[in-house]
């Protein structure tokens, strides 16, 4: 990020959140499709702040919804009610999304990080 | 410059009053100032208020003055407050008291010689208003005393200052302002 | 729609009224509050007049002055016209807050009742409020009455809420002495105060959604100077002239001259008192009695206390052969704040007067007629050996032996 002069600094040390005015509000656009702001948190990396990684296995989801709604973080990719997976630029693994995910066996398990995913889903646990 | 103080307690009035009083002969194109003071005193303290009447844009904002007039309006300052404080040979004296003029003075001799008038403000408050708030009554006396104003008009001028009350709370102010007017001696 | 209030020619209002009276034609989105006295009435009527209609907006009762001013904080970033009132021991609880309003550059207008600083606690009216704010980044006016109380009121939301600005502003005005002065008002209509004022525009508001915004980022010593550079250099630059420009628009409006550094009888003075609140009248009274002993006296008098009129109160004592600067606040260890600011300013014109430091009226402790002709005396002698011949520092009005330094 280019460092500014006092003289070039917008008043109030502020943010935008977007490089442009968007059409519409922007809870109706979808976070891929805004444009964010190279100071926009969205687009910084924070994926090394984790220890331990959520890993999401589909074939057991129900959709509920609930790890998308209890995420500290926004990092539950969901679209039209349906889990895609974990944004791991921005998780930071915490496990809340785990604990609440209602499944037996859970949907959400979490794992060492340098565990890879397919193997992390080949070591799934059975219903209890 | 008229300067004006009153002499109270926290609760009965005067603030009000002269307030009220700053309103009315404000509505004659004067310059007025109402203030008092106040600390942290509870409803029954002693307290004092004051008013500044000038022709012209009253830039004083000292607290301290040599009064005109000195009204007190509960009986029991007369004797424990100092009432003659900053006095004048001129300053006159509106006291609230059910004795007349003789018996005041025999009861506080520092007001012997001097310029007093009594009035019974309590007892024309209870009478007319029901509560014992001697303000408006002290105002009437005042009126006479000084002939600021004549009686009518005053009155007039007070019925716009209290328009946010009943009419029954106008009309027994406007009972209490014209008794004490008529008593006042 | 909000019912319009039906106002005399001439009202007799104390400061509080006033104030209140301009939040209420203003018509103030929010108003956050924690009251305390002396001001504790401002948000008292202010609120009356909500609930009987007067005014569209929302009254937030909160639990202390910090809630209060982080209230309008919120608000005021949401995007809306704001306000509320404070004095004393609330201002010091708000100090956090007011850095986080005037660095986020929030146009907040703060009514302060002045008032002194516990220990010991006193309701009273002295400047120890006013000059705890003096480094917060807000516009400070000062009302040295109850008509000044209103009008620089309305005046405040023009001066801050404009968009080259974009700056909290407090209008200050003596506890008890103005806050609870019944005086002569004359107000504006409803109509005509609010067309004054204008119609609030947001700029950067949180709650655009199409264009949301950050308010309150961190910055460390990567970005943090630079940001607080960027504030100094608008109220140094930008803010003279916008407030002159909205004084004069007022004059136009109601025939009331405001400056920036106001001057009494200041053409041909030698000697000067520079004083802030109802101070500056009484001794503009005074100079007026001293005139007529043949004492050319004048009164200095800053009407924008923050940011300071370094150039206004150059020119304003260029003349003058000794100035008396009457700081109503304890300094606790230093020269008063007002002498500091003027003999600062003053070091650089070519005539340097003689200029001494009097403390008075602390915990609202009378500031008299004779007060101020003793000074002017004294000013009169300094004069004439061109030299000080009293102490720099002294207390006026104080019991038990006289108090000076240096």
């Amino acid at each position: 990020m280019k460092y500014l002069g006092w003289d070039e600094l917008l008043p109030g040390a502020i943010l935008f959140s977007f490089d442009e005015e968007m059409e519409k509000d922007a809870c109706e656009v979808l976070p891929e499709n805004r444009p964010y702001a190279e100071t926009n948190s969205h687009e910084a990396y924070v994926g090394d702040w984790r220890v331990l990684k959520p890993v999401y296995n589909r074939d057991l989801c129900i959709d509920c919804q609930f790890c998308w709604i209890y995420c500290p973080d926004v990092s539950i990719i969901s679209r039209d009610k349906k889990m895609i997976g974990v944004d791991y630029d921005h998780c930071k693994g915490c496990g809340i999304c785990v604990e609440v995910c209602p499944t037996n066996p859970k949907s959400l398990l979490m794992f060492d990080e340098h565990v890879e995913n397919e193997k992390a889903l080949a070591q799934w646990p059975e219903k209890e | 410059m008229l300067e004006i103080r009153w002499h109270s307690r926290a609760g009965q009035g005067a603030v009000t009053g002269a307030k009220g009083l700053a309103d009315v002969v404000s509505r004659t194109g004067k310059f007025v100032q109402a203030f008092a003071f106040y600390g942290s005193a509870k409803r029954g303290a002693a307290m004092t208020a004051y008013n500044r009447v000038d022709d012209e844009e009253i830039l004083n904002h000292e607290k301290f003055m040599h009064p005109d007039y000195v009204l007190v309006i509960d009986p029991g300052l007369t004797y424990t407050a100092d009432i003659t404080a900053h006095e004048k040979d001129t300053t006159k004296y509106i006291i609230t008291t059910h004795l007349d003029k003789e018996e005041l003075i025999a009861g506080q001799p520092k007001l012997k010689g001097k310029d007093v008038y009594v009035v019974d403000c309590m007892q024309i408050s209870l009478d007319t208003i029901g509560r014992a708030i001697p303000n408006t009554p002290m105002l009437g006396a005042l009126m006479k005393v000084s002939g600021m104003f004549e009686l009518d008009y005053f009155q007039n001028a007070m019925k716009g200052v209290l328009a946010k009350f009943p009419q029954k709370i106008i009309d027994a102010n406007m009972a209490a302002i014209e008794r004490a007017y008529n008593s006042v001696k | 729609m909000a019912e319009k209030m039906e106002l005399n020619e001439v009202e007799v209002w104390d400061g509080n009224m006033a104030a209140s009276q301009a939040l209420r034609q203003a018509q103030v989105d929010v108003v956050a509050a924690y009251p305390i006295t002396p001001s504790t009435p401002i948000v008292q009527n202010y609120s009356s007049f909500l609930a009987n209609g007067y005014i569209d907006g929302e009254f937030v009762m909160v639990e202390s002055e910090h809630a209060a001013m982080s209230g309008c904080v919120g608000a005021a970033a949401a995007g809306g016209r704001v306000a509320t009132a404070t004095s004393s021991q609330g201002f010091a609880l708000m100090s956090e807050v007011l850095y986080q309003a005037s660095g986020m550059r929030l146009p907040i207008v703060l009514t302060v009742v002045n008032r002194a600083l516990a220990a010991p606690l006193n309701v009273n009216g002295d400047h120890s409020d006013m000059y705890l704010g003096r480094d917060s980044g807000w516009i400070q006016l000062d009302a040295f009455n109850c008509q000044q109380a209103y009008d620089l009121t309305l005046m405040a939301f023009r001066i801050g809420e404009d968009h080259s600005i974009r700056l909290p502003v407090m209008v200050h005005q003596d506890g008890f002495i103005t806050s609870h002065t019944a005086e002569n008002v004359k107000p504006l209509s409803d109509d005509e105060a609010y067309e004054f004022v204008g119609e609030y525009k947001p700029m950067n508001a949180m709650l655009d959604l199409a264009k949301p915004v950050t308010y309150g980022v961190q910055t460390e010593e990567d970005w943090h100077f630079e940001h607080k550079a960027r504030q100094h250099a608008d109220l140094m630059t930008k803010v003279f002239g916008k407030v002159e420009e909205v004084f004069d628009a007022f004059e136009k409006k109601t025939g009331r001259k405001y400056n920036i550094v106001e001057e009494y009888m200041m053409e041909d003075a030698e000697v000067a008192i520079v004083a802030l609140g109802t101070t500056v009248e009484t001794s503009e009274l005074v100079a007026k009695m001293m005139r007529e002993e043949g004492i050319k006296a004048g009164v200095v008098a800053p009407r924008l206390f923050r940011p300071w009129p370094f150039e206004q109160i150059r020119k304003a004592l260029a003349n003058v052969k000794a100035v008396a600067c009457l700081d109503r606040s304890s300094p606790n260890g230093a020269l008063g704040a007002l002498y500091n600011e003027v003999t600062a300013s003053l070091y650089q014109n070519d005539n340097r007067p003689v200029i001494t430091n009097y403390i008075y009226g602390l915990g609202g402790r009378d500031f008299t007629i004779d007060h101020a002709k003793e000074i002017f005396k004294e000013l009169d002698a300094n004069a004439k050996e061109g030299r000080p011949t009293t102490p720099l520092q002294q207390f006026v009005g104080l019991r038990g032996p006289k108090l000076s330094f240096y």
